[in-house]
């Protein structure tokens, strides 16, 4: 049977986090009054989550909630890289436990941070993390020729001609004249984009959406720049 | 070493032999020693421009092929003593052409010449790629109208990447532009590109505007460079052109239109 009134969806929102690297609460409470009386507004009833893996010893839970909600916030609840008897006390005293969904805000373990540095330079060949390095041709491209940058951005250092192709799997940086075509996302990436400093393009391509010279006429012969909005194309002057 | 001039374009009718004459000629002379090779197999006209069609023996593809020596085809200009003409060969095609031959050709002529010129044919096809080969320099011309600066953007990169030097990665040919019936009125009128859209689009070094001029015509029929005619407009260009190409800074002439006076419109200047 469908619950026609009610719907539980999981939805992800950006939070606030509280790290506290003492337990000495009146020492919290003082640095806080401090940050708020810098914006008062911004932070009025502002959902927080506290973070307490920097604690050393243990903290006493609910004078930290009391604190929190006593300058205006909104209490959350608590997260942090912490043990597991540690989660199971603060869940008995009524408060519940977050767990982030990225540990890559951990600093106990060093060498599980070099880790998740070196992660991203062994996958920026994946079109999946968009995390592309440059390709970088000097000189004008010529009618005829055609560029290629797989799994990178193209930056051209110069004008790509009537005639001539720039293609890229990630973003094309023209700096020049753009007359020729210049197809970007080339593997299916929506969120590429086309700069140059002189739209006069042939065509223009992102993720399979194109554009013929004329869909230009609105930034023709100014610096403009091109990217996928809901399926749509649209161009921006550059500056 | 001998400077190797390839004159191309691309497209065709833009004025590739009538500008390798008039270099040809020009450079021999201020007294440097040149050669001028047709690489248009099949279609000869350079011998016409140049006015020794009836003293043609032996061809370009003879001396390729072992058929004569260089010294049996090479024709000497009758004007200037310094200047002599390769002519290409009527009856063949442009495939008679290879490259390692037209390479000991090239560095035979290199060792008592100055300048080799090279009057490409049309195209980007075999015949047009030999003649750029060996180049050292390229003057790329163009007239002042959208498919020939298409075309020439063409070579341009063809220039930088099949020539010798782009595959032994050596300097890059050096490029110049050469404008070719050019007419500062219908620029003004906007019917034709001005000096200034051809050079943004090609983005290349301007060595010369030849304008528009009916001594060309006249100069071609008769067997006598343009450049040769020096009170034409298009004689004195070219002339300039030859004193940029020698590294002399000459200011450029003919880019607008002459507004006639009074004078001249009463006594028919």
């Amino acid at each position: 049977m469908a619950d026609a009134s009610i719907e539980f969806k999981g939805t992800s929102f950006t939070l606030s986090v509280l790290h506290i690297k003492t337990a000495e609460l009146a020492n919290i409470r003082a640095d806080l009054v401090k940050k708020v009386s810098q914006a008062p507004d911004f932070f009025y009833l502002v959902p927080i989550v506290v973070n307490i893996e920097q604690l050393d010893c243990s903290i006493d839970y609910q004078a930290v909630k009391s604190l929190i909600e006593e300058l205006k916030f909104t209490f959350v609840g608590f997260t942090g890289a912490v043990g597991n008897e540690q989660r199971k006390l603060i869940r008995e005293l009524g408060f519940s436990f977050v767990n982030t969904s990225k540990i890559e805000h951990s600093q106990k373990n060093p060498q599980e941070q070099q880790a998740l540095v070196k992660e991203p330079q062994a996958i920026t060949a994946s079109p999946e993390k968009h995390l592309f390095t440059d390709k970088i041709h000097r000189g004008q491209i010529r009618s005829g020729q055609q560029i290629y940058a797989k799994a990178q951005n193209l930056v051209v250092i110069g004008s790509v001609s009537a005639g001539a192709e720039v293609i890229a799997d990630g973003n094309i940086h023209i700096y020049g004249s753009l007359r020729g075509r210049a197809i970007a996302g080339a593997q299916g990436h929506d969120k590429a984009q086309i700069y140059c400093q002189n739209l006069e393009a042939e065509l223009v391509s992102i993720n399979g959406n194109y554009w013929l010279s004329e869909s230009m006429e609105q930034h023709w012969g100014s610096p403009a720049f091109i990217n996928l909005t809901d399926s749509e194309l649209s161009s921006a002057k550059l500056i | 070493m001998a400077r190797i001039i390839v004159v191309t374009s691309g497209k065709g009718g833009v004025g590739k032999t009538t500008s390798s004459a008039a270099i040809g000629l020009g450079l021999a002379l201020k007294g440097h020693k040149v050669v001028l090779i047709d690489f248009d197999i099949g279609l000869r006209n350079l011998d016409l421009i140049m006015g020794c069609e009836r003293r043609v023996v032996y061809d370009f593809v003879n001396v390729i092929n072992g058929e004569a020596t260089l010294n049996q085809a090479l024709i000497k200009d009758k004007r200037v003593s310094s200047l002599s003409i390769l002519p290409a060969s009527q009856t063949r095609d442009k495939d008679a052409l290879n490259k390692e031959n037209v390479g000991k050709v090239l560095e035979e002529l290199g060792k008592s010449y100055d300048f080799i010129v090279c009057d490409s044919p049309a195209g980007i096809e075999a015949g047009a790629m030999m003649a750029l080969y060996y180049a050292d320099e390229a003057v790329v011309t163009t007239n002042p109208e959208v498919s020939s600066v298409r075309d020439s953007d063409r070579i341009l990169g063809m220039l930088a990447s099949r020539s010798r030097r782009a595959e032994l990665g050596l300097e890059p040919i050096k490029e110049h532009l050469l404008l070719t019936r050019y007419s500062p009125k219908r620029v003004e009128e906007g019917e034709m590109l001005s000096v200034e859209d051809v050079e943004d689009i090609l983005s290349i070094p301007l060595l010369g505007v030849i304008p528009e001029s009916q001594a060309v015509l006249k100069a071609s029929n008769a067997g006598e460079p343009v450049i040769l005619d020096t009170e034409s407009d298009a004689g004195k260009a070219y002339q300039d052109v030859i004193d940029r190409l020698l590294g002399e800074t000459v200011d450029f002439r003919f880019l607008v239109a002459e507004k006639k006076g009074i004078f001249s419109r009463m006594f028919g200047g």
